[in-house]
């Protein structure tokens, strides 16, 4: 049974395998026909090829996918943990692999009946004189070939290449425009070098608040989403927790709904959710406070849930033998073990929600974030560079503090 | 009538389909101090487990008192396990917490729910700690860490969180097998206070003959989950003792 989900595994793994590899050489083929670096506006039209074509493309897909296999282990082979011997248990001949190769058509042409009729060794395997086995683990004494002379291995190595070589052409990367444009940029560099920091203090005529007031305002919506954030996340922890929620059926789902909580608001990131809540809310810092708030629950709890997982069971089982109930149990021989490291993990959260606190601004959420978006986009360099020396302080500032409490905690 | 009978009891995990027991029997009179040997694996901790229900017996009956524990509703097993003291191979104590916190732990199921969360307990529930730590020796390090201890004071805290359960009974799933031997010697020692001043029944597991036969009234063995001698500790002479431990085996004096 385990043999036939390998093997059924692996050709469908060495099938993907090859098709991504031929989209890859299809893309790149395309890519290099137009002028050079791709031009979003014209749409990736693949080449129109004939249906007899198409079949050849298909059953130069199959035989790949069959001669890797045959001349294996193959990436899917390997990845199943299975690899081919002859019957002596020693790598097969060519001769055994070619007639491997050749009689898997047969097995192919029927759709694998072979192999669910025979699970431990289908007539091919039979036929060429070869079996599918488990491979040797890592520490027995067989001596593996090294990974450049495997079929698996260059197999690997040609995914890694055609996947770098196809980011590099849809990714547009120019790296003359790096040099070639830096000029462009001359004027940030400059606002940078040169800040103006006349509404350090001054309000701002357009949105009413000083650099000073925005950055104070960012300082506490993190805070207190964070602070929130902790509190909510702390009892959410244990519901996550595979070892103390999921006891019995009930406790199962109460677990599995805590989680996928968890991941699902987790990947929404806090960008969206501030753009939800400064419509819920309206624009302003309540709406990008909620938004560090929703994230930083979803995000702690699952960091909580996992050191809950990975405590020591002892206490747990001792607090449980004096007789203790499960709130007990989690108050006495769960929380002392991973409160360190809750707020280790608060600390860290409030330095991710300082820096978050100003990307909110970029759809609303207020703070220091609302002088920065909108000094770029009047083009006021040297005002955005107030704004980004100031938060560069504050960041430094706050890093080494939170560095130096989580210190002394842990 | 018997302090402690166990009735048939099985326990086959799921996982690996392993029979940990297998049709066990045995009675335990009260104030008696009977002692589990047996090599690892051949079933010990899991059936003092299910003596309590930290582990739940596959089929078979356990019962304290006359009181069949196996099928006893989860809150009322809470009940009868504050009166079963338990103590561990690895002690299993909270190591971040005070000595006091983990003796107070002890308590916890004659505590109420609401005050025991917020750390609040009775007065006389913290002059009874005190008097524990007393017994064990271990007053002066009320405050300490625990895991600031040696580990025959982290188990001597182990015993002091089980007297603070007013125990009847005291499982004691390998005490000192962790510890050196004569650590061990001092921790079997006060064990054998317990029960003999207190008259409080022990179960206790134990690695090594030597121990067995100088603490243990009864001796209890099993082999792969099964009991293969039940009797006092001089009846196992030599071929008992390769019974128990297979051919190859050889006694080791621990003293």
């Amino acid at each position: 049974m385990k043999l036939l989900r390998a093997r059924a595994l692996a050709f469908l793994l060495d099938l993907l395998v090859w098709a991504y590899l031929l989209y890859s050489g299809f893309t790149l083929y395309y890519l290099s026909a137009l002028w050079s670096p791709w031009r979003p506006e014209e749409k990736l039209v693949w080449p129109a090829l004939s249906p007899w074509a198409w079949a050849v493309v298909l059953v130069g897909l199959g035989e790949a996918v069959l001669l890797t296999q045959a001349f294996g282990p193959s990436l899917g082979q390997r990845l199943m943990g299975v690899h081919l011997v002859a019957e002596d248990g020693a790598p097969p001949k060519l001769a055994a692999r070619l007639a491997y190769f050749g009689f898997s058509h047969l097995a192919l042409a029927t759709l694998g009946l072979g192999s669910v009729l025979h699970p431990q060794r289908p007539w091919h395997e039979r036929w060429a004189g070869v079996r599918l086995e488990p491979l040797p683990p890592p520490s027995s004494a067989v001596r593996r070939p090294p990974w450049y002379r495997t079929a698996y291995g260059l197999t690997a190595l040609l995914v890694a290449l055609a996947t770098l070589a196809v980011g590099w052409r849809l990714t547009e990367v120019d790296l003359r425009r790096l040099v070639y444009d830096a000029s462009k940029s001359l004027r940030i560099w400059y606002g940078l070098i040169g800040p103006d920091f006349r509404y350090l203090l001054a309000p701002d005529p357009r949105i009413k608040l000083s650099l000073v007031d925005g950055l104070v305002q960012s300082l506490y919506m993190a805070l207190l989403a964070t602070v929130a954030g902790t509190v909510a996340a702390f009892p959410l922890s244990f519901l996550g927790a595979r070892n103390v929620a999921a006891r019995h059926p009930v406790g199962w789902a109460i677990y599995a709904l805590t989680r996928g909580f968890f991941n699902v608001v987790r990947s929404v990131e806090t960008v969206f959710w501030a753009a939800i809540f400064a419509i819920w809310l309206g624009w302003g810092p309540f709406a990008g406070a909620t938004a560090l708030f929703v994230h930083t629950v979803a995000a702690l709890g699952k960091l909580f849930s996992e050191q809950v997982e990975h405590i020591d069971p002892g206490p747990v089982e001792a607090v449980t033998a004096t007789g203790a109930n499960l709130l007990q149990v989690v108050r006495y021989a769960v929380v002392p073990q991973v409160l360190p490291q809750y707020l280790a993990f608060a600390i860290y959260r409030w330095d991710i929600n300082l820096r978050m606190a100003v990307v909110v601004a970029l759809v609303g959420g207020g703070g220091i974030g609302r002088h920065l978006f909108e000094y770029k986009d009047d083009l006021r360099w040297s005002l955005v560079g107030a704004v980004i020396l100031l938060f560069m302080l504050t960041v430094w500032v706050m890093d080494y503090l939170s560095g130096w409490i989580r210190e002394k905690i842990v | 009538m018997a302090h402690v009978v166990v009735e048939n009891l099985s326990k086959i995990y799921e996982r690996g389909k392993v029979r940990a027991l297998w049709n066990v029997n045995f009675s335990v009179e009260k104030g008696e101090f009977l002692v589990l040997i047996g090599l690892s694996g051949s079933g010990k901790s899991t059936l003092l487990r299910c003596i309590n229900r930290l582990v739940e017996p596959t089929s078979g009956r356990v019962f304290l008192n006359g009181l069949e524990l196996t099928r006893l509703s989860p809150r009322a097993m809470r009940r009868v396990r504050r009166r079963i003291g338990m103590i561990f191979q690895q002690f299993n104590l909270v190591k971040r917490a005070t000595v006091l916190q983990n003796v107070l732990a002890g308590r916890l199921g004659y505590t109420s729910t609401l005050p025991s969360l917020l750390g609040w307990f009775p007065k006389r529930d913290i002059q009874r700690a005190k008097e524990c730590l007393e017994r064990v020796g271990l007053l002066d390090k009320m405050y300490v860490r625990a895991d600031q201890l040696s580990g025959g004071q982290q188990q001597r805290v182990g015993i002091a969180r089980a007297l603070m359960q007013e125990p009847e009974l005291l499982l004691a799933d390998e005490p000192v097998s962790a510890l050196d031997p004569a650590t061990s010697h001092s921790v079997m020692q006060y064990i054998e206070q317990i029960n003999k001043e207190d008259g409080v029944t022990v179960i206790a597991s134990l690695h090594f003959l030597s121990l067995a036969r100088r603490y243990g009234q009864r001796i209890l063995a099993l082999r792969a989950g099964e009991v293969v001698f039940d009797g006092p500790p001089e009846a196992i002479d030599d071929r008992k003792f390769k019974e128990i431990y297979g051919e190859e085996a050889e006694e080791v004096e621990i003293r």
